[in-house]
């Protein structure tokens, strides 16, 4: 399969911070590709080089098969973007700011206006189109966004966080579009820090420090999790969760309500010597069982393993 | 390339219209400061100087004088003080500009033939009046010393009218071309013109690049296909178009009521402030493109139109400025509207006194015009 996005030790610097540190990523035509990882991450710079918008420091990278440094106007007219923050006229309506960008994307007369209100009638926003942009709602500039940057049947979507503070409905409308627009053939990067997005993503990359600290579907980020986890229902949990982190072996502990997940190595005699200690301390233990991981302990696997290298580099 | 200018001009129109107060302060502004800068400079002519008289001989040929002074429009004469000290005093009051004193014996002095003196006391701060009260003083003594010559040579047997001939052989003749009155009004008006339009093209244009870095829409602009020219021009287009706006109702207010003889060439003034005018909104364009935010857009403003004001030749003539300076004139527009706005206002000139301007002014276009394309990024290095 083609790739629609293709770097190679691509690397952005500003001054003497590395935001991106020589990134490898491939990303198949037609796949939706998510980028997770913590704010300053490097997602929304490494999208920035991808749209064109800003120089790489080094390495290269290819988008729809154009070098970003040769070509980024090339680029910018087959791909579609939609910035984190929200980025377009307040003082326009919704139909003047889709019109607006169809026209700066050359589209002509008739098709310009014809994309426009199929465009908009698409993300739900035809019965709205003569507000004021200013005046709608979070999700509804969320969906007029993600209309600007489809206005143009862009081939590769770049959409930093389109669901920031949406709630669950209005981020469930903008999956449905999200899908829609792949089902149509589109390369998608989405950038996002909720997990759960995640999980509706082909393929995940896990960032950390301007660098990939884990990249599959999300099935094989699950197997490939290089942790033992064990998920301990006792009480009090507080305490529990402080034996547990005393114990030789584990290397993280996290809180769930009324149970704990206890990540360690491997899990042999681990199950035992957890037993033994929290009865020790007076703990009452309801059950303690090897759990399949889900992303987000996945997530924090990764990313203490990360925070661990740094510290010994 | 054409279609989209017309999208961003199209766009730009339609955010300028809704921004109701701002277009209702664009469209009354230049009339006011036309207005304003005209009125305050209307009297630049002194007339009615504060003067006190100090007559300290009180003879008849001292009160000649008294009378000669009173007959003068530049000088307003407040009474007459007893002593010096009042005089001074008034003066450090700055009740008056100027004292006009005639010494205890000027009668004798001038009756036995020594040196009579009348003595000024003038206040320098103001160094409009002082020259002005001065240059009466020497009409007046003038005036006298003529007269009582002529009487002194008609005791010995000359007739007056030869007597005045003999004393007086040679007379200036004066013929004022161009702007007879010598109103400063005349001469300033086509800066004020400069200098309101200038004023409201380069603020207006500087922030708008810089409005769309802080609302963030500018990133999503700079993601699409659009190239640097197609935002300059779209940009530049509705400006323009207000701009011209604004020469049409600065030219009126000019014509009627400051008598700026705008009908006479109209073709070719409006010429002149079309070309100035997109030199000017090519200038804020620049400032535009390499300014961060709105604030520091202004500032650049500011410190590029405080210069123009002193140097450009708009308030005072280019030819008071020292030779070393004059270079920096140059550089500004201004400069050559200011001198061609008065030709031909002043002067009637027409085209072919002016051109050089008109195609100087169009230079300037087209360099600030692709300077400001060129330094402006749609990447960031």
């Amino acid at each position: 399969m083609s790739l629609a996005i293709e770097t190679a030790n691509l690397t952005r610097r500003f001054g003497t911070v590395t935001a991106v540190a020589g990134l490898n990523l491939s990303v198949r035509t037609g796949e939706i590709f998510g980028f997770l990882g913590p704010n300053g991450a490097g997602k929304t710079t490494t999208i920035r080089m991808l749209c064109g918008l800003l120089l790489p420091s080094e390495g290269t990278a290819r988008v729809a098969g154009l070098d970003v440094r040769r070509d980024a106007e090339a680029i910018k007219r087959c791909v579609g973007y939609m910035p984190q923050r929200f980025s377009l006229y307040g003082d326009l309506t919704a139909e003047e700011n889709l019109d607006f960008f169809a026209g700066v994307y050359r589209l002509s007369g008739q098709e310009r206006r014809r994309r426009a209100s199929e465009t908009l009638a698409r993300v739900g926003l035809a019965d709205r189109r003569r507000e004021l942009t200013e005046h709608l709602s979070g999700g509804l500039k969320q969906r007029l966004a993600l209309a600007c940057a489809l206005v143009h049947s862009p081939s590769i979507l770049f959409l930093d966080e389109p669901t920031a503070g949406a709630d669950p409905p209005s981020r469930q409308r903008i999956w449905d579009l999200l899908y829609e627009a792949a089902a149509e053939g589109r390369t998608i990067l989405v950038t996002t820090h909720y997990v759960e997005e995640a999980e509706r993503c082909q393929t995940i990359g896990f960032m950390h420090r301007g660098r990939f600290i884990g990249l599959g579907s999300p099935e094989q980020c699950k197997a490939e999790m290089g942790e033992a986890l064990l998920e301990v229902d006792a009480l009090p949990v507080m305490q529990a969760a402080a034996v547990a982190r005393r114990l030789d072996g584990v290397t993280g502990v996290s809180i769930y309500g009324h149970t704990l997940r206890v990540f360690a190595k491997t899990t042999t005699h681990l199950r035992h010597h957890l037993q033994e200690a929290l009865v020790a301390q007076g703990v009452a233990v309801k059950s303690i069982r090897a759990v399949a991981p889900t992303l987000e302990d996945v997530f924090m696997s990764l990313t203490r393993g990360a925070q661990d290298d740094n510290g010994r580099g | 390339m054409l279609a989209v200018v017309g999208h961003v001009a199209r766009k730009e129109t339609r955010q300028i219209l809704r921004d109701r107060r701002s277009l209702l302060l664009i469209l009354v502004m230049p009339i006011l400061l036309t207005f304003l800068f005209g009125k305050a400079l209307e009297t630049g002519e002194l007339r009615q100087i504060p003067s006190v008289i100090l007559n300290q001989d009180g003879s008849p040929e001292s009160n000649v004088i008294v009378t000669a002074f009173s007959t003068y429009d530049e000088v307003q004469l407040q009474g007459e003080v007893a002593t010096l000290q009042e005089a001074q005093d008034l003066l450090a009051q700055g009740k008056i500009k100027a004292a006009i004193v005639i010494p205890q014996g000027f009668m004798r002095q001038i009756e036995t033939g020594e040196e009579a003196q009348l003595q000024l006391l003038l206040d320098g701060t103001d160094n409009n009046s002082a020259p002005i009260v001065e240059g009466v003083a020497r009409r007046v003594i003038q005036r006298y010393n003529t007269e009582r010559a002529i009487k002194g040579l008609w005791a010995r047997g000359v007739r007056p009218d030869r007597g005045r001939r003999l004393i007086q052989p040679v007379f200036v003749h004066r013929e004022i071309r161009y702007n007879p009155g010598l109103q400063y009004l005349s001469y300033v008006m086509p800066g004020v013109i400069g200098l309101t339009l200038q004023l409201l093209t380069v603020m207006l244009m500087a922030v708008t690049i810089p409005r769309e870095r802080e609302r963030g829409t500018l990133d999503q602009l700079m993601a699409t296909p659009i190239t640097r020219t197609e935002l300059i021009l779209g940009k530049l287009l509705p400006y323009f178009g207000i701009s011209l706006l604004n020469v049409a109702t600065i030219l009126f207010v000019a014509d009627r009521w400051f008598n700026v003889p705008v009908l006479e060439r109209l073709p070719l003034l409006l010429a002149l402030c079309a070309l100035f005018v997109l030199s000017s909104l090519a200038t804020g364009l620049l400032i535009s493109t390499v300014s961060r935010s709105q604030f520091q857009a202004v500032q650049i403003a500011v410190f590029y139109i405080l210069p123009v004001f002193m140097l450009s030749g708009a308030y005072a003539p280019i030819e008071a400025i020292p030779d070393y300076i004059r270079p920096i004139s140059s550089l500004f527009p201004l400069m050559y509207f200011s001198r061609a706005v008065r030709a031909v206002t002043l002067r009637g000139a027409g085209l072919p006194l002016v051109w050089k301007d008109l195609v100087i002014l169009g230079g300037f276009v087209l360099i600030l015009l692709y300077w400001a394309v060129l330094s402006f990024r749609k990447r960031v290095a």
